[in-house]
């Protein structure tokens, strides 16, 4: 034993030194001895090390022995918040020994927990609980656990990474704060995997008070390579299989339930795999922990449920099928690996096709060099304002505005929220969750009940579930504010990368069947949609340029297939889009943009583009996009070059305007703002929206902070506003170049990752482009006004631009309706009727126009009620293009409104 | 007869021998049903009462006709149709005469109207048209006229080759309708209905391809489609019923 363990042993109260021998520790890993000192100290910490070296050790041994050593209040005296309540079981399992050896009482508290449990809790108050942050707002409601959150010395928060880039993490960053109100200021510890920013973690978990940051790098434990699997899913799981057999124990990703589903399937016979994921009951989980625990287990397909520190034993290897899309993420994962102090985790991604090789590469590389994203939180997110401030009206009855706007000040999340408080008040008063009164904000009735509600900012509404009647099988999970924004009788969708259409919704179910034909506006439901960033993008649109490969962990397998699919490309004499190159290539569905520019990125510029040209054009643009492509589905006649003409006239400091407007009728759009409205009071949890238009409910939210919020969080999660600026700019700057072609093999690699439907903005153009069609399908006669011996009927759409008579040779051509055949055929006679004459001089007049001013005549002239005159009317305006149209609708609105039309 | 359309209601006035300016379906007071089932707003009729007066003020009718549902809740009056009706009332009448065709949503209004300004349910003609909620069966008078109703709360949604480009825009569907499925007598002159987008704003609303035939009321099944025409709520004719672009999802 070194002196250095010597002495960290020395430092903590002789009962946590015998528990130690008991447990036979004569070490303790980097993390332990370089945090321990410090949290003894009292210091505010983030630690921040590989998984399974005694990360919570680290952070528990030195508040152990302050819990010992330290008077304190009756109450709660340390409370550890995780993500995650298979996490708290977890943690529980591990500390119950502990507290059995200290003398400490530990205990649960979650959504799980029984009523029994909770009384005792109330009781007698466990000097450590552990909880999540939705059970601590809970508690916050109630009297007496109030009295006992009072008594908190000690925070911390395992896996504070995952809360901390989330609206739950907002919520519990003003949930500390309210802590602080009851008990004081405490220390507070945060135990993180490793980002690309921990600073702004400890910004996170502390506000403006000092903290510390310890760090031990995971790089550096990491052996990663990346495998081509093949192209077909029998090739792929053999390699899986390869793979477990491999090893003793080993641990498969998936991004998605389907695909660990589907792995799980095609490797049950063997009978030592398992399947773990989110949907799966409790029990079958913890069974299938058990089972890998004990070894009874080879393999354990899973996603991200097996990501956090969840202990099932000793893993040797990860496999990760399919790139892992996220850096971080892809550390996380491999880090569950290796799961002893000294080992390095070893990793393996499998990847299925060109842009998952690459993409896969990428990640790879920057896995290796330490390089994970950031952290992002969100700053001044009104919604958890909201939900806040009912909690602090609830909890007190009254407080006072400047309270609150204190308590808010002190948390990173707020810390300048400023006059948005207020708005946020004002709002909430409108929707009569509190009122106001001289400065204070008051409870209302309803408040308690919304706040039972939504003590969770988590989107864990309602769901519903998906059921296809075809095949008689659920195909998933539908958020009710999806549902209710959307799904109705007869409506088509997306999920699951394929369309449906609603049969019937009953209580909890939505009935499907698949949609063979659908046009529709087609929101998109993916839910489980794990975003490329925009460096990762990039990078793999330079790895396409650049074909150098060294410095990748990639097998040869791998660079030999990336290196076949390039060469294939320039055979074909295709364009490979890069990092400097963007193709726009004509597919028979529309237009394909291959933009290396990652989801949210492709996602902003795309949907900027199709209402540019739905705007332009008067017709409604679907739109697909994934992290290296966008495909705009437009009619025929809209081609390559017109979208690049589009793309090259962007301005940059435009597109967040462009977007704000592109939004606005979008599923995704009405989506949040249901969401939001939520937060707000505005809508329960149960409404009954039918009846309604809720469309035009939502409407009600134009200009209000409500609003601004549903925008707010779309831009921060959705879309990658700043990077497609960047894109734009590059553009102008020829810093990258665009090209037109037609369909690669790259440009048709699959999309299908998120798609929708952009509406022209205005009603008006939808409303011309529908009288355009109209009047092109018009029957109408054209006939010979010179010979009066030819007619011939059309449409409006196929007549000529200047129609010639075939027997005569004459351009005086009538258009005349259906109706006029008859008064037609009366021209050859000699003695016509004074009506007659009438219809002639009318006729004449109407082929004079034909023959001066063509097809616009024809179309004119088919106007509803449009006579010689009105027509006469619309051509004198020299209108063109839609204005033409505009005209005509003038002229047809006229007629509606005359006698003629409703002769009586 | 001429009409005018005013688009920001939608209203429409109908001029003959007076100026009749026609709106259906206001549901003043929907606020209190909203809160109870779970939408938590402020009252829209001040709103939505302003919007009216403003119409009220550009047509100058003689007349305001009401196609019925001018309150809102079932079968009673909430406290907030007792604060504002009246109120409603008092500044329709202070503009211009006032009658109400009732619908079924008009429950316990009687005591708040003046003694002509209810018509019966069945309707009534007024200055040659025939107005009505048009949730009943047509009394006899109305054969062989052009009938007004409201009730059906039309929409028209608008599909071009790619997808949906408008939906639930509020618009008119006309027809002429089978007299003898409404129990109207045999009349030289066919009778039409005019059926009248809602005024109130959050109303659903069905799309008018879907209204002909239609168990909501008596006259939606009595439509004669070969004869049915679409317009906008600005009176832009968009095509007849027959030739409207089908949903994709339907052919």
């Amino acid at each position: 034993m070194t002196a250095a363990i010597e002495e960290l042993r020395e430092s903590l109260h002789p009962k946590i030194r015998e528990a130690l021998d008991k447990r036979g520790f004569d070490e303790f890993s980097e993390i332990q001895m370089r945090a321990v000192p410090k949290l003894i100290r009292g210091d505010n910490a983030i630690l921040i090390a590989p998984t399974g070296t005694g990360k919570t050790e680290s952070a528990l041994l030195p508040i152990f022995h302050r819990m010992l050593t330290e008077p304190h209040p009756p109450g709660f005296t340390t409370l550890y918040i995780t993500p995650l309540r298979s996490l708290n079981r977890d943690m529980m399992n591990r500390l119950e020994w502990w507290g059995k050896e200290l003398g400490l009482r530990i205990s649960v508290r979650h959504g799980d927990t029984t009523q029994n449990d909770r009384r005792k809790q109330a009781t007698h108050p466990p000097d450590l609980l552990i909880t999540t942050p939705e059970s601590l707002q809970a508690m916050m409601m109630g009297k007496v656990l109030r009295k006992h959150l009072a008594g908190v010395r000690f925070i911390v928060i395992d896996e504070i990474h995952e809360l901390a880039g989330s609206k739950r993490g907002a919520q519990l960053c003003v949930g500390l704060e309210r802590i602080m109100e009851l008990s004081g200021e405490v220390q507070r510890i945060g135990i993180s995997a490793t980002v690309g920013n921990p600073d702004v973690i400890g910004q996170f978990l502390c506000g403006k008070r000092p903290y510390t940051i310890v760090q031990v790098p995971v790089a550096k434990t990491l052996d990663l390579t990346v495998r081509f699997a093949g192209e077909s899913f029998a090739d792929q799981t053999k390699l899986i299989e390869k793979c477990i057999d491999s090893h003793t124990s080993t641990l498969v990703f998936t991004n998605t339930r389907s695909v660990a589903e589907a792995i799980g399937h095609a490797l049950r016979e063997r009978g030592d795999i398992d399947v773990h994921h989110g949907s799966l009951s409790r029990e079958m989980r913890v069974d299938a922990e058990d089972r890998f625990r004990a070894g009874l287990t080879r393999g354990m397909i899973s996603t991200s449920s097996m990501e956090l520190g969840i202990d099932i034993g000793q893993i040797d290897h990860v496999v990760q099928f399919n790139s892992p899309r996220e850096v971080a993420r892809l550390i996380q994962r491999t880090g569950r690996a290796g799961h002893q102090l000294h080992a390095t985790s070893k990793g393996t991604v499998l990847a299925t096709g060109f842009d998952d090789c690459i993409e896969s590469m990428v990640i790879v590389r920057k896995a290796m060099e330490n390089e994970p994203e950031n952290v992002r939180p969100h700053i001044n997110a009104s919604d958890v304002i909201a939900n806040q401030i009912a909690a602090l009206a609830v909890e007190r009855g009254e407080i006072a505005i400047k309270k609150i706007e204190e308590i808010f000040s002190r948390s990173y999340c707020f810390a300048d929220a400023g006059p948005l408080i207020r708005e946020v008040i004002a709002q909430m008063e409108k929707h009569y969750l509190i009122r106001t009164e001289s400065d204070m904000v008051i409870t209302k009735a309803r408040a308690r009940r919304y706040l039972s509600q939504n003590l969770s900012m988590i989107a864990d509404e309602k769901k519903s579930v998906v059921f296809d009647v075809v095949s008689r099988k659920p195909v998933g999970t539908l958020d009710e504010s999806f549902v209710i924004s959307w799904i109705s009788s007869g409506a088509v969708f997306v999920a699951r990368g394929q369309m449906w259409r609603v049969l019937d919704i009953d209580e909890d179910r939505i009935m499907v069947e698949p949609a063979k034909n659908a046009k529709g506006e087609l929101p998109s439901w993916e839910g489980e949609q794990i975003p490329v960033p925009f460096t990762v993008a990039m990078e793999a649109g330079q790895l396409r340029r650049l074909h150098n490969f060294d410095g990748y962990h990639a097998d040869e397998r791998t660079v030999m297939f990336s290196e076949k699919i390039l060469a294939e490309m320039k055979k074909n004499r295709s364009i490979v889009a890069t990092d400097k190159v963007i193709v726009l290539e004509d597919a028979d569905e529309g237009v394909v943009i291959n933009l290396c520019g990652g989801h949210k990125v492709n996602e902003a510029l795309g949907r900027v583009l199709s209402i540019l040209l739905s705007a332009r054009y008067g017709t409604a643009v679907g739109i697909e996009t994934n992290a290296y492509r966008i495909l705009l589905r437009l009619p025929k006649f809209l081609r390559a070059p017109d979208v690049d003409e589009v793309l090259c006239s962007l301005e940059p400091e435009h597109i967040e305007a462009i977007l704000t407007l592109a939004l606005k009728k979008t599923a995704l759009y009405k989506w949040k703002l249901v969401q939001v409205a939520k937060k707000f009071g505005a809508i329960d949890a149960d409404a009954d929206y039918e009846k309604i238009s809720i469309n035009r409910l939502l409407d009600l939210f134009d200009g209000t902070v409500i609003e601004k919020e549903a925008f707010r969080e779309l831009f921060f999660s959705n879309m990658d506003v700043e990077h497609a600026r960047l894109v734009v700019q590059m553009i102008r700057d020829h810093g990258m170049e665009t090209a037109t072609s037609r369909l690669s093999i790259i440009g048709a690699e699959g999309l299908f990752t998120g798609r929708d439907v952009i509406v022209p903005p205005g009603e008006d153009q939808a409303i011309i482009a529908s009288v355009k069609h109209r009047i092109d399908e018009q029957d109408i006669i054209l006939a010979c006004m010179h010979c009066k011996n030819w007619k011939s009927r059309t449409k409006v759409g196929r007549a000529p631009d200047t129609p010639q008579c075939p027997v005569c040779g004459a351009r005086l051509i009538a258009v005349l309706k259906p109706y006029d055949e008859k008064m037609y055929l009366a021209m050859k006679k000699k003695n016509k009727s004074t009506e007659e004459r009438e219809a002639e001089a009318r006729m004449i007049r109407n082929a004079n126009m034909v023959l001066s001013s063509g097809k616009k005549a024809i179309i004119a002239l088919a106007g509803r009620g449009v006579g010689p005159e009105a027509a006469a009317r619309i051509l004198n305006t020299f209108a063109t293009g839609d204005a033409f149209y505009r005209e005509i609708l003038k002229a047809e609105r006229k007629f509606v409104q005359t006698h003629r039309f409703w002769s009586d | 007869m001429n009409p005018e359309f005013y688009p920001a209601g939608p209203a429409v006035l109908i001029e003959r021998n007076v100026r009749t300016l026609v709106i259906a379906d206001p549901h003043f007071g929907v606020e209190a049903d909203l809160h109870r089932r779970g939408l938590h707003f402020q009252s829209g009729t001040a709103s939505r009462l302003s919007r009216l007066l403003t119409i009220i003020e550009e047509s100058d009718p003689d007349y305001l006709v009401v196609l019925g549902d001018l309150k809102h809740m079932i079968p009673y009056v909430t406290y907030q149709e007792k604060n504002e009706v009246p109120i409603v009332l008092k500044k329709i009448r202070e503009k211009t005469e006032f009658r109400l065709a009732p619908g079924n949503h008009d429950t316990g209004l009687e005591k708040y109207l003046l003694k002509d300004e209810l018509l019966p349910v069945n309707g009534a003609v007024i200055d040659g048209c025939g107005y009505m909620h048009g949730h009943t069966i047509p009394a006899s008078e109305l054969a062989g006229k052009l009938i007004l109703c409201g009730h059906h709360h039309p929409v028209v949604n608008i599909y071009d080759e790619v997808g949906c480009s408008l939906r639930g825009t509020p618009g008119y569907l006309l027809a002429e309708i089978d007299n003898a499925a409404v129990d109207l007598p045999e009349t030289p002159a066919a009778t039409r209905v005019l059926l009248v987008p809602a005024f109130y704003e959050l109303a659903g609303g069905m799309d008018v391809r879907l209204i002909p035939g239609n168990k909501i009321s008596p006259l939606a099944k009595a439509i004669r489609t070969d004869t049915a025409e679409v317009f906008l709520k600005d009176g832009t004719y968009v095509d007849t019923w027959e030739d409207l672009t089908p949903d994709p999802e339907d052919t």
